[in-house]
Formats: structure tokens, C-alpha cells, sequence
């Protein structure tokens, strides 16, 4: 059995068939070709699938596609703006922050939604807001300094 | 069981939802953390899912003399921000912070946590050290529980399959109170607690004890107090020896499993070590207690 679910997807609105169980992190990868949200442990536990989802970081592969009508969703994709990177993207790269780069699409949503909520975050706040994220290359000061650097802005 | 074979019903009120339920067959799901990586292992036997994420009228923080009321729907992170929960709720805050992490905070329930009835529910202890009840609601009744008498076991409750968890009421601290959150976990994000404790202190006079209510996770099938532990507090001066006892008689009143995370003669030690270091703080000035107006 499928159900058609209809959302705002990094700013447009999409409409979408698929199991009604299905994560959304399937069906971002199997069925919109969003490929940035990761399928790492699909356990909530190494974050690697955070995506935006009304403002707020969550891990994708723990969402129900049934509980995202008329929600809004943002990937990494939908931050590069007429071939631009996002500001966070640009200093994670700049600074190292990416090494196999497995993790970092959900390293990068994570940071954006403390961003977005608290432009200006201490060191504690940072370290908090992507505790929720591994990086098993071990590149996390080079994380961390990458949102200072946005932060400091 | 493959990822189709399940059906989602997703209502928009309370009372659809409960018709929906009334014949038993479908389970709940509120932020979906724990159903969701259920179904992934395959452990859910139900084909039928109740999505309650479009009922606004579950997403709720109420003030209600005695108690604060919280809607099924209601979000760790929500209750992080509360002020009402922060200024009442101190000792639920600061074990809300140790769910999962932000991810999770952020689609993890408290109801959840009662529903999935896990005895690991970092969310779990604070509502038995300060008194909790969780409201049941079926389509021809509505009851409420005392948290004390809700869990049977693990993964077991008194809930019905008809009935829905609609609200837990966290009973208000007092001005005045002491508590602490303790667990102990293989890292401090996204791990489940090996032993985790809450405890809520009533004070008689200064750092002497009217009241003392000790509640322990994954030691037991439930969340279980230390009746013993809580006793041995009361009307005397908690020096060290008297703290190193009060851990000791915790501990003896815990019976933990082992498992893959950590043996049971393990589980035994971190909680009589988890109830010292949190009276250790309240006596030593570490903590401050409630004053009804910390916001």
C-alpha cells in the first residue's frame, strides 16, 4: 500500500508516493534523489541523515513519511544558492572539517539549525548542537572551529 | 517485515483517534524514535500504526495548580524550553537534556518514553521521583494513573490496547527543594543509560531531610525507588559515611542484568556511585534547590 504525501522540500513543494512506514530518509534518497542525508547506523544515533524539519534538526531515517504533509524539509542540497555555498558549508570545507565526508551533510544541518536559531553560540552550545553527529575520521575540532568561524561572522 | 506491509492511520483530532483505536489493533506512535528503529529490527508485531503527530490539540505545556500537564504530543525540547516546566520541573529539565541529543530531543516524547516503557527511559525516573500520573483515554472512558502503578514490566503496562496515553501530569517541585539527575552511559550523547537515578529531597531544615523520593532506571524491569535508601536520608546530617551508606542501601535494592552494555555487578556499583555524587553535590553546595522563580 502507498499514500501520497505532500511537502515543502528545500523551498518547493513536492508530492510524493510511497509506503506510508517508509523513513523519510528512503524515501528523500529512493524517490527525490536527495542524496546528502546518509544512511548511517538508520538508528538515530549517528546523525548522519539530520536534515531541517520545520526549523528543527532531526534524524531522518526516525521520521515516518506519514508525519511530514505540509511540513518543511531542508537537505544540504537546498542551501547552495545559485551555485554558492552556504556559509557553513564553505567554513567546513575551508577549515578541514570534511575529511571522508560521510558525515558531514548532517554535520552541516546540525549547525545550521543552531545557526539559524542562535546566530552567536558559545563553544558548549556548539559542541551540544552536534553531539548528535559522529565523525568517525575524528575531525571534530576542525567542526567545531568551522561554526565558530560562521559564528564570529 | 517489510516496510509496506504496514498501514498508517493519521487523524487529526483525539477522538478520531480513539475510534480508530477501539477495536486494539493499531499502535501508537508519537515522535516515532523508538518505534521507528522497532520496526527497522523488525520487533513490531502490529500491522496497524496510529500516527498522532497531526493532533495539535496533543502539543501542550498547561499549569494546573498542583500539577504541570504535558500533551502526548509534547517534544523533549519543549519541555527544555519551558519556562513553567524549568521553574516546577527542574529535576525532569535536566534529565530531558540527556535524552538521545538534539535530534532526538527534538522528536521524542514524554508520553513516548511512558508508552514504549522501557525501563532504560532516561525520562522515567524524574516522573517517579516527584509523582507523576499518566492519562489513559479509550473511546467510552477516561482514567488516570498513578506512574508508581503503570509499568508491569519490560516493555508491559496496565494501558489497554484501546486505551491511548493522552497527557502526563508532572506533580510541581516545591521552593526549597533539592533533586538531582544522574546516568551513566557509554558516552553522554545517544547512548542508553546503563543505570540512571532521580531524586527529589525535601528539606526540614537546613540540608536535613523531611522527604526523600529515589528513583532508579534500568537497575530493574521498571523504573523501581529505593524505599531503603530514601529512609536512611531522612531527619539526620548526611555526612560522607551517611551518603556512602544511603548509595550502598540503593544499590542493594537494585537487581540489574547483565547484558551487551554492562554486567550486572557493574549496574550495582555506577547506581550506589550515581546516588552518592548527586547527594555529595546537594550537600556541597554544587546544586541549588528550587525557588519557584529561577527563571
Amino acid at each position: 500500500m502507498e499514500i501520497e504525501v505532500s511537502f515543502v522540500l528545500n523551498g518547493k513543494r513536492v508530492t510524493v508516493k510511497a509506503p506510508p512506514a517508509k523513513s523519510l530518509l528512503r524515501v528523500l534518497r529512493e524517490d527525490l534523489d536527495i542524496t546528502s542525508p546518509k544512511p548511517g547506523c538508520e538508528a538515530g544515533e549517528c546523525g548522519a541523515c539530520t536534515v531541517l524539519l520545520d526549523g528543527k534538526a532531526v534524524t531522518s531515517c526516525l521520521v515516518m513519511i506519514s508525519q511530514v504533509q505540509d511540513r518543511e524539509i531542508w537537505t544540504d542540497e537546498g542551501l547552495v544558492k545559485d551555485g554558492q555555498l552556504d556559509p557553513i558549508q564553505k567554513a567546513i570545507a575551508e577549515e578541514g572539517g570534511s575529511q571522508c565526508g560521510y558525515c558531514t551533510p548532517g554535520f552541516v544541518m546540525s549547525a545550521k539549525a543552531l545557526l539559524n536559531s542562535n546566530p552567536h553560540p558559545t563553544e558548549k552550545e556548539i559542541v551540544e548542537s552536534i553531539s548528535g553527529n559522529i565523525c568517525r575520521c575524528g575531525a571534530y575540532p576542525r567542526l567545531v572551529q568551522a561554526i565558530k568561524k560562521v559564528a564570529n561572522e | 517485515m517489510k516496510v509496506s506491509h504496514y498501514t498508517v492511520h493519521s487523524p487529526r483530532t483525539i477522538s478520531e483517534a480513539l475510534n480508530i483505536l477501539k477495536d486494539g489493533a493499531a499502535r501508537p506512535i508519537a515522535g516515532g524514535t523508538d518505534v521507528m528503529v522497532q520496526i527497522k529490527d523488525d520487533l513490531v508485531k502490529e500491522t496497524e500504526l496510529l500516527n498522532l503527530s497531526y493532533i495539535m490539540d496533543l502539543n501542550y505545556i498547561r499549569d494546573d495548580g498542583d500539577f504541570i500537564r504535558v500533551g502526548a504530543l509534547t517534544t523533549y525540547s519543549d519541555l527544555i524550553r519551558s519556562r513553567l516546566v524549568n521553574e516546577y520541573s527542574p529535576v525532569l529539565v535536566e534529565a530531558a537534556r540527556t535524552v538521545g541529543a538534539v535530534q532526538i530531543q527534538n522528536r521524542g516524547t514524554l508520553a513516548g518514553n511512558v508508552g514504549n516503557a522501557s525501563p532504560a527511559g532516561d525520562g522515567l525516573p524524574p516522573l517517579f521521583a516527584t509523582g507523576a500520573k499518566v492519562k489513559l483515554q479509550s473511546e467510552a472512558s477516561e482514567r488516570e494513573v498513578d506512574i508508581g502503578d503503570y509499568f508491569l514490566g519490560v516493555r508491559k503496562t496496565v494501558r489497554q490496547p484501546n486505551e491511548l496515553i493522552t497527557e502526563v501530569s508532572v506533580r510541581k517541585m516545591k521552593p526549597g527543594d533539592y533533586y538531582f539527575f544522574k546516568k551513566i552511559g557509554l558516552r553522554s550523547a545517544n547512548a542508553i543509560s546503563l543505570v540512571s537515578v532521580a531524586a527529589v529531597l525535601v528539606p526540614a531544615e537546613v540540608l536535613t531531610f523531611k522527604e526523600a523520593r529515589i528513583a532508579m532506571g534500568a537497575v530493574a524491569p521498571t523504573v523501581i525507588r529505593a524505599k531503603s535508601a530514601e529512609a536512611a536520608i531522612l531527619n539526620c546530617q548526611l555526612t560522607d559515611e551517611k551518603m556512602k551508606e544511603v548509595g550502598r542501601l540503593a544499590s542493594e535494592e537494585a537487581h540489574p542484568i547483565t547484558d551487551i552494555r554492562a554486567t550486572a555487578e557493574y549496574r550495582k556499583q555506577a547506581i550506589a556511585g550515581a546516588v552518592y555524587e548527586g547527594l555529595y553535590e546537594i550537600v556541597n553546595g554544587f546544586r541549588s534547590p528550587v525557588n519557584g522563580s529561577s527563571v
